[in-house]
C-alpha cells in the first residue's frame, strides 16, 4: 500500500483532496485557476452521440468529455477531461471529436502568436465499440492534433485512474510533451483483460492485480521512464505538477519520447522474452531516464536468434512485391518489409513464424514493427529533407491487429505504436505524400499504427478486406452481446459494420478499388491498384497536410454530421463573446 | 433503453440551467432549463433509461418529488440504473441549484 502514498505521509493522504474522485468535470475545474473555468460545447449544446439511443445505451448530453478553457498560473489552456463513469471513457465520434477540434483550435492560437498548452485527462478504455470504426478514426485525428499542437505549446497528458489509459489513446498519450501519472494509473496499449482473451491466461492474468500495476501502473511506467512525473492522488500536488510542466513549455525538436528511435532502439535490443524478463528487474535494465541503453553480450545474443526462415505467403506480401514493380523488396527486420522506388517508398508487416516477440508472429504490429516501420519513414524524411519533391509514402496494410502480449505491455507497446505515428505524422506534415492501401485486415491498434496517418486511405473492395476496432468475436465479447446481434445492429449502425463498402461510407475512403482477385492479382488488378495510389498520391500533394479533409468529403458531410458540428460549435465557443 | 414522459403541475419556475451529475452506472445526470414562453407551465420531464421496465417506479418518485418541489421547467433525466435514492438526491441537487 506504501506505494500509493508516492512520498506523502499517511496524514497529507487523509487530508488530502483527492483528483481521483472527481468527475471529469471537477477535475478540469481542479487544475485551472480558480474562476477561469469556461465549458465549451457543454451539455446544454446537445452533442450527443448519434449512434448510442438507436442501439438501446443512454446517452451522455457532453458525450462524456469536457472541454474547458481557462488559465494555469496565468497561462491560456485548453482542458481535454474524459469522464471515466461513462461508458469507460470510451473514445466515441462526438468525444473525440471535441478532443481533436479543442487541440486544433489550441493548435492555430498557438501558431497565431497565443501559445494555448493543452491538457488531456486521459481516463479510457480506449476506442467505443459501439461507435468502432468512428472512434478508431477518432483517435487518429487525436494523434494527428496532439503533434499539430506540440511543437508550439506544451501538450500535457495526465493519467491519474482508476480507468487508467488504454487503447488507442495510450498512443495519444505517447505523444504527449509530458506526462503526469499517479500511482493508481494504468498506461498500457492492450488491457489485461483482452490480452487474457487473445492469449490465454498464461499469457496474463487480468485477475492479478499485482500483476496488472507491476506491468501497467504508474508508478513502472514513471521508472522505466515513460511518464515524466509520479505524483499522488492530491489535487494540489497534481495542479502543481501540471503548472510545472506548462512552465517548462515545448521541448526542443527530437526530443519527445515518440521521436526517440534511438532510445527505443537500444531498449528493445537489450530486451527478449527468452530471457523472461520481470517488470521488477525492468528499470534496472532500462533506466529511468528515457535515454540510450548501452549494448551488451544480451543485444548481441538476441540479435544472433534472428533466424530466416520460409515466409507464409499473404496478401500483404502479395500486394507489396506487386505494386513495388521492379524494387527488390528488403525486409527491414523479417517482419517488415520495404521497397523503395524513384518516386516511393513501400512499406508492409508481413507474418514471421520466428518473430522472438511471440505474439507479433501471424503479422501483428508489435514493438519491433513500430520500430522498424517509424526507421523506415524517419529514414524517407531525412533523405528527402533538401528535396523540393518528396516521394511518397505507401503503407501495404494487411495485419490482425497489434501484438496481444505481456511483454509487449511491459515494454510500453503505446510507446513503441507513438513512435510509428509520430513518423508518419512527421513525413505527411514535411510534405511527402502518405498513402495507406487496405488490401486483407486492418484492424484496431495495427491500423491506427500503419495506415491511419495517412492523407490518402484506398481500401480494395473484396470480402477480404476487414477495417475495425476489434475483430467481430471479441468485440462481441466485450459488448456483452453474440455475434448475430452485432451483424443485426451493424445493419443500422454503419461504423460498426465489418463490411468495406459500410466502411467506405464513413467520410474517410479516398477510394474503393474492384479487382478481380485479391489473393493472386492479375495483371489489370495490379494496374488499377497502382494507377489509383497515383492518382491518390497526387491529390496528397495538392490537398491538406493534416486529416481535414475526412471531415470535408463528401460523404462525411452526412454521416460525420455529428463531428462536423462539434468542430462548428467549438470553434464558434472558443473565444468569449465580448 | 426506454423513454418515458411525465407531467406534474408546478408553482415555481426554475430560474437558470442547470447540469448535474454523470451517465455512470448507478447514476444518471439532469439537465434543467426553466421553461420558455410557449411552454405549458408546468413539469415536464423526459427519463431515458437503460432499465426497461420501471414506469411505475419512476412515475412514483417523479411524482413524490414534485409534489414536494413543484419546479416547473423542462427536466431531461439521462440514467444508467440509479437507484430511487439516487435519483432523489440528484432531482434535490438540480433544484436547489437551479432556485439558489
Amino acid at each position: 500500500m506504501t506505494e500509493l502514498l508516492a512520498g506523502q505521509s499517511w496524514q497529507d493522504l487523509l487530508a488530502r483532496q483527492s483528483f481521483i474522485e472527481l468527475d471529469a468535470l471537477g477535475r478540469a475545474g481542479a487544475l485551472l485557476d480558480l474562476g477561469s473555468l469556461r465549458v465549451l460545447a457543454g451539455p446544454f449544446d446537445r452533442l450527443e452521440s448519434p449512434w448510442l439511443e438507436p442501439q438501446g445505451i443512454t446517452p451522455q448530453a457532453d458525450d462524456g468529455t469536457v472541454v474547458a478553457r481557462g488559465t494555469v498560473d496565468g497561462c491560456p489552456v485548453v482542458v481535454a477531461a474524459i469522464e471515466q463513469g461513462f461508458l469507460g471513457g470510451g473514445t466515441g465520434e462526438v468525444s473525440g471529436a471535441k478532443i481533436s477540434q479543442a487541440l486544433l483550435l489550441a493548435a492555430a492560437d498557438s501558431r497565431a502568436g497565443t501559445p494555448t498548452a493543452a491538457v488531456i485527462l486521459f481516463e479510457t478504455g480506449g476506442v467505443r465499440l459501439q461507435e468502432a470504426n468512428l472512434g478508431l478514426n477518432a483517435v487518429a485525428e487525436i494523434c494527428s492534433a496532439v503533434l499539430d499542437v506540440r511543437p508550439h505549446a506544451p501538450v500535457i497528458g495526465v493519467v491519474a485512474g482508476t480507468v487508467g489509459s488504454f487503447g488507442g489513446m495510450s498512443i495519444a498519450a505517447g505523444l504527449c510533451t509530458r506526462l503526469i501519472v499517479t500511482p493508481q494509473a494504468r498506461i498500457g496499449l492492450n488491457g489485461p483483460a483482452v490480452i487474457e482473451q487473445e492469449g490465454g491466461i498464461d499469457e496474463f492474468d487480468s485477475r492479478d492485480h499485482t500483476l496488472i500495476w507491476a506491468v501497467d501502473g504508474g508508478g513502472q511506467r514513471y521508472a522505466t521512464g515513460l511518464a515524466d512525473a509520479l505524483v499522488p492522488d492530491d489535487s494540489n500536488l497534481l495542479r502543481g505538477a501540471v503548472t510545472d510542466a506548462i512552465h517548462a513549455g515545448v521541448l526542443e525538436p527530437g526530443r519527445h519520447r515518440s521521436e526517440r528511435l534511438d532510445v527505443l532502439a537500444s531498449r528493445l535490443a537489450v530486451y527478449d522474452p527468452a530471457n523472461t524478463p520481470s517488470p521488477s528487474n525492468l528499470p534496472a535494465l532500462w533506466g529511468g531516464a528515457y535515454e540510450p541503453v548501452p549494448a551488451s553480450v544480451e543485444s548481441a545474443a538476441v540479435q544472433a536468434a534472428v533466424q530466416a526462415t520460409d515466409p507464409p505467403t499473404t496478401r500483404g506480401r502479395t500486394w507489396m512485391r506487386a505494386l513495388s514493380g521492379s524494387a527488390t523488396v528488403e525486409p527491414i527486420i523479417p517482419s517488415v518489409l520495404s521497397a523503395t522506388t524513384g518516386d516511393a517508398r513501400y512499406l508492409a508487416v508481413v507474418p514471421d513464424p520466428a518473430n522472438r516477440l511471440y505474439r507479433a508472429r501471424e503479422g501483428q504490429v508489435g514493438l519491433t514493427e513500430s520500430l522498424a516501420l517509424a526507421q523506415a519513414v524517419r529514414g524517407l524524411v531525412e533523405a528527402d529533407k533538401e528535396a523540393e519533391h518528396k516521394r511518397a509514402i505507401v503503407a501495404i496494410v494487411d495485419l490482425p491487429s497489434q501484438a496481444y502480449g505481456r511483454y509487449e505491455e511491459m515494454a510500453g507497446l503505446h510507446q513503441a505504436m507513438a513512435a510509428t505515428t509520430d513518423a508518419y505524422h512527421a513525413a505527411r506534415v514535411a510534405g511527402h505524400p502518405v498513402a495507406a492501401v487496405v488490401v486483407g485486415t486492418a484492424l484496431s491498434g495495427g491500423f491506427l499504427t500503419h495506415g491511419l496517418q495517412a492523407n490518402q486511405i484506398l481500401a480494395l473492395d473484396d470480402p477480404g478486406v476487414e477495417i475495425h476496432a476489434m475483430h467481430q468475436a471479441a468485440a462481441a465479447r466485450i459488448t456483452l452481446r453474440t455475434v448475430d446481434e452485432l451483424n443485426e445492429l451493424a445493419k443500422t449502425i454503419i461504423p460498426m459494420s465489418y463490411d468495406v463498402e459500410d466502411w467506405a461510407k464513413l467520410g474517410f475512403c479516398d477510394g474503393l478499388l474492384t479487382v478481380a482477385n485479391a489473393d493472386d492479382p492479375t495483371h489489370e488488378d495490379v494496374e488499377t491498384v497502382r494507377a489509383a495510389i497515383e492518382d491518390a498520391v497526387q491529390r496528397a500533394r495538392v490537398g491538406p497536410r493534416d486529416l481535414s479533409n475526412r471531415l470535408d468529403s463528401d460523404v462525411a458531410v452526412t454521416t460525420r454530421e455529428a463531428s462536423r458540428r462539434v468542430r462548428d460549435v467549438l470553434a464558434q465557443q472558443w473565444n468569449p463573446v465580448t | 433503453m426506454q423513454t418515458l414522459t411525465y407531467r406534474f403541475p408546478a408553482r415555481e419556475a426554475a430560474t437558470h440551467s442547470i447540469h448535474v451529475g454523470v451517465v455512470a452506472s448507478g447514476d444518471l445526470e439532469i439537465l434543467l432549463e426553466p421553461p420558455t414562453p410557449g411552454d405549458d407551465d408546468g413539469v415536464v420531464v423526459r427519463v431515458r433509461t437503460s432499465v426497461n421496465g420501471f414506469d411505475t417506479v419512476w412515475h412514483d418518485v417523479l411524482e413524490r418529488f414534485f409534489t414536494r418541489t413543484p419546479l416547473a421547467g423542462r427536466w431531461e433525466l439521462n440514467d444508467f440504473g440509479a437507484t430511487p435514492g439516487v435519483v432523489n438526491l440528484r432531482l434535490r441537487q438540480a433544484s436547489e441549484a437551479a432556485t439558489s
